[in-house]
């Protein structure tokens, strides 16, 4: 009996999807993944030299050089941009090789913990959260998921003031918490909750990081690599 | 629209039927898969593109367009003359398009998953199981002869209708808030 053709167009459309699919798991094993210094563009190694602290060298260096000097250091340095696709803003504050992310979109948030390591991104956060990724050359890149979203980005290396604020306090008998970024371009985005509620926080002042909340100024501080 | 125009014979209403609820089973595995599958970063540059999601945006953007050409294409083929070059220009811009949403289809359900961060990825997600199970119908039964003529036309509009969406949803949402590039 001889096939109708949109049952073959179907059949080798099936037949393509699961080639692509084997090509994905194939891409997917650790093994096949680039070393951090591949993906670092030579461009930006020396831009972001002094942006990053002492995670890169003073003097501009060849990609790959910066990108294992930063590999065998204690990594210190921030990253802050929007997720791929625009829809959330995340910041990295690395101290020391301790990590402290966080992805907003103004309504809800994630806050991570983990480690900046030889080129690796490793955090996790409540529920299940986890983010993963590279950095070096003056950026970092990865992936942050949570539950059922998924955000991709690669944000670059930053300086205070632009990057990530944290506060905590009791506020009318609530346990508030307070996340703000702050991009280079003085974009604002940030997440208050009130006894775990996420509502849009209010802005911030990036100098002295106040912000007023049920009427109460709390002073939000800077956020280096560890929560306090 | 009269009732005479409904499938009222039991033989064309199964022949509808069928291909209908295996282009519901379509669907729905997808979404299952794409919620149910632990996204899955994969690494791949291609040369010429800033990342792979730029890929994906001129995929679905070809795959939009040649989805015009099928649409033109289908209108002329339902008139009482057309040139001979229409039908096989309708079959193989169709399945070039489908070829080009292969990629994408992959990547989004083995890469991101089902999101439901939003309206926007919801919609995309919901409208993306929906095409292929919608494509699927429309393989199936367009060697139906059975079937009433207006039949064809609905399912080939809502395929079409639901991938120009899906390029709304995803390539046009990414020009607009990037700015067109690779």
């Amino acid at each position: 009996m001889k096939l109708p053709t949109p049952l073959i167009t179907l059949l080798a459309g099936v037949v393509v999807a699961l080639a692509l699919f084997g090509g994905s798991a194939l891409l997917a094993r650790p093994s096949a993944r680039p070393a951090p210094a591949s993906v670092t563009p030579s461009a930006t190694a020396s831009a972001y030299a002094t942006a990053s602290g002492s995670a890169a060298p003073s003097t501009p260096a060849a990609p790959s050089a910066s990108a294992d000097a930063a590999a065998a250091a204690k990594v210190t340095a921030v990253w802050a941009g929007r997720t791929d696709g625009g829809a959330a803003t995340i910041a990295i504050s690395v101290k020391n090789g301790v990590a402290v992310a966080y992805v907003c979109d103004g309504k809800r948030e994630i806050w991570l913990q983990g480690t900046a390591e030889a080129g690796q991104l490793s955090l996790t956060g409540a529920k299940g959260a986890t983010l993963t990724g590279t950095f070096g050359g003056g950026k970092a890149s990865g992936r942050v998921t949570s539950g059922s979203t998924t955000y991709t980005f690669t944000a670059p290396a930053v300086t205070k003031p632009s990057g990530l604020y944290r506060a905590t306090a009791q506020v009318r008998n609530a346990k508030v918490v307070l996340g703000t970024i702050v991009l280079p371009d003085g974009y604002q985005v940030g997440v208050l909750t009130r006894d775990d509620v996420p509502a849009t926080a209010p802005p911030m002042d990036p100098e002295t990081g106040a912000v007023t909340v049920d009427g109460v100024t709390l002073t939000a501080t800077y956020v280096d690599g560890e929560l306090s | 629209m009269t009732s005479s125009a409904l499938p009222t014979s039991p033989k064309a209403a199964a022949a509808l039927l069928i291909p209908v609820l295996i282009g519901s089973a379509v669907a729905v595995s997808l979404g299952f898969y794409g919620s149910l599958h632990d996204a899955t970063r994969i690494s791949l540059s291609v040369p010429g593109f800033s990342n792979l999601i730029w890929v994906k945006v001129w995929l679905a953007t070809v795959a939009a367009l040649l989805a015009v050409v099928q649409l033109v294409t289908a209108r002329l083929m339902w008139r009482p003359t057309s040139g001979s070059w229409v039908a096989p220009l309708h079959r193989w811009s169709g399945r070039l398009a489908f070829l080009f949403t292969l990629p994408v289809m992959v990547h989004c359900l083995y890469s991101i998953g089902f999101s439901t961060f939003d309206l926007r990825s919801l919609a995309h997600s919901v409208l993306g199981c929906v095409f292929f199970g919608a494509f699927t119908v429309k393989m199936l039964i367009l060697p139906k002869r059975d079937l009433p003529g207006w039949v064809l036309p609905v399912v080939g509009g809502i395929v079409f209708t639901v991938l120009v969406a899906l390029w709304g949803t995803s390539s046009a949402y990414m020009f607009a808030t990037e700015g067109v590039r690779l």
